[in-house]
């Protein structure tokens, strides 16, 4: 019998935030046009190691499994990516998988990113709308730039930019380009634009737009292909600007 | 909100910034240029020293256009690489290389400076002295590392100042800038290490 070909897995394994970590290998049968999430489903119907050994499933979080949710994202081979869009015979196999290490740990791959969306509310990424009347209808956004915004506005919130800036760590503040661009997207809207005070000042806090190291990894991490790195030098312009002009009128 | 809100942080920041290219790096290239009066051998060199030393109030203005707007850069430097954490072995791109060697040149940059002053300013400030400092191998790469980094991280430096100043803000207007100050890290890096040539 011809030996069946199989897809090498190497994924670090870790019970709870305080338990330690451990790498487990696993191999599943090779089929065309796999993911990494319907490996991840094979393991999970036979959650046995490479070695023979019975282990626990592997825990990790998926949702929409076309790449707009964000929620699988995870270290794949060493960088950031959705597991869903992660196609097995584009992968170098072992195929290693982490979770990501800027957020806290919940089990295996699994990860808790509510700091991003505590970072969306710090620099109000809404426009707010809602009065005691109707307020009626609000400016048009020309066609050219809502098509320029719309790019903008595919932030899935994933993470990837987080894990690649070696400005987001534990020691730094930094909330990040991902909610920096929100701020450019919101400001640029018509009807956001007359909040647009709300959403730079707290650029200038701690953690805020001043953190960014321009190392640039954000914008080739980002799956989306959302220009970050341009939306974080747009802003400081915006920014010094408006730190000035108010300075100026105290 | 925004009434109780204090942007030190931004301040100090845009402060580090700008201390960076005024006067920091104009005085590193004032300083390089200078230098080259090494080349004329050891009394012109030492006869150039001497009018600079004696120069009347040489001490506020140095304090105030050097030892000042370094220390502070240095400062709190230290403290924006302590906030960092590389990944460069994971994402290997250029950029992030450029952003790990800047934190790298900028600490080395702090001991080559101390010793240099220590050396330099406030010891036997002459030809000869430098002369027999450069004459060990390891004093001679210590120097010539120093100049060459500190060129770095100023000319770098100038990238992310034209990032962080709003002046350069796409992709493309940023990638024609790293190649022109790339021919100025030469240029720069050519004067230093010719001043340096004249000790040998």
């Amino acid at each position: 019998m011809a030996q069946q070909k199989v897809i090498h897995f190497k994924i670090r394994r870790q019970d709870g935030p305080d338990k330690p970590s451990r790498w487990e290998e696993f191999d599943v049968p090779y089929r065309e046009k796999l993911n990494v999430i319907s490996c991840l489903m094979e393991i999970q119907k036979n959650p046995v190691t490479s070695s023979g050994k019975k282990t626990t499933p592997v825990v990790w979080e998926c949702n929409c499994l076309e790449e707009v949710c964000g929620a699988c994202t995870m270290i794949i081979n060493g960088k950031a990516k959705q597991a869903c869009s992660a196609l097995i015979d584009h992968l170098e196999q072992p195929i290693v998988l982490e979770p990501l290490t800027k957020f806290p740990l919940v089990r295996d791959l699994m990860v808790d990113r509510q700091i991003m969306f505590d970072n969306l509310k710090k620099v109000h990424a809404w426009i707010p709308i809602d009065g005691t009347y109707n307020l009626g209808s609000g400016p048009r956004l020309a066609e050219a730039k809502r098509q320029w915004a719309y790019e903008l506005s595919k932030c899935m919130t994933c993470g990837c930019c987080m894990e690649a800036c070696p400005q987001v760590n534990s020691r730094s503040k930094f909330i990040g380009p991902s909610a920096i661009s929100q701020v450019r997207l919101f400001n640029a809207h018509p009807t956001g634009e007359m909040n647009k005070h709300e959403r730079l000042a707290p650029l200038l806090d701690e953690g805020g737009i001043a953190d960014c190291g321009n190392a640039q990894n954000c914008v080739r991490a980002c799956p989306k292909e959302i220009p970050l790195t341009t939306s974080l030098a747009d802003l400081n312009r915006e920014i010094n600007k408006f730190a000035l002009d108010r300075w100026l009128r105290k | 909100m925004s009434i109780t809100q204090k942007p030190y942080h931004f301040l100090i920041r845009r402060v580090h910034s700008l201390l960076g290219l005024v006067p920091i790096g104009l005085f590193l290239t004032f300083h390089m240029i200078l230098n080259l009066s090494a080349r004329g051998g050891p009394e012109m060199y030492d006869k150039v020293i001497g009018t600079m030393r004696n120069f009347p109030g040489i001490i506020v203005v140095e304090l105030i256009v050097i030892f000042i707007p370094i220390l502070v850069h240095a400062i709190y430097g230290a403290w924006v690489v302590y906030t960092s954490q590389s990944n460069v072995l994971d994402y290997k791109y250029a950029r992030n290389w450029f952003y790990i060697i800047q934190r790298i040149s900028g600490i080395y940059t702090i001991i080559f400076i101390i010793t240099h002053v220590y050396l330099l300013r406030f010891g036997e400030a002459s030809f000869a002295a430098l002369q027999h400092f450069v004459s060990n191998p390891y004093g001679l790469i210590f120097y010539a590392l120093g100049v060459l980094l500190a060129i770095f991280h100023f000319v770098n430096g100038l990238w992310a100042f034209a990032i962080t100043w709003g002046i350069a803000i796409g992709p493309h207007s940023q990638k024609v800038l790293s190649y022109a100050l790339g021919i100025v890290f030469v240029l720069l890096s050519a004067v230093g290490l010719t001043d340096l040539t004249a000790f040998l």
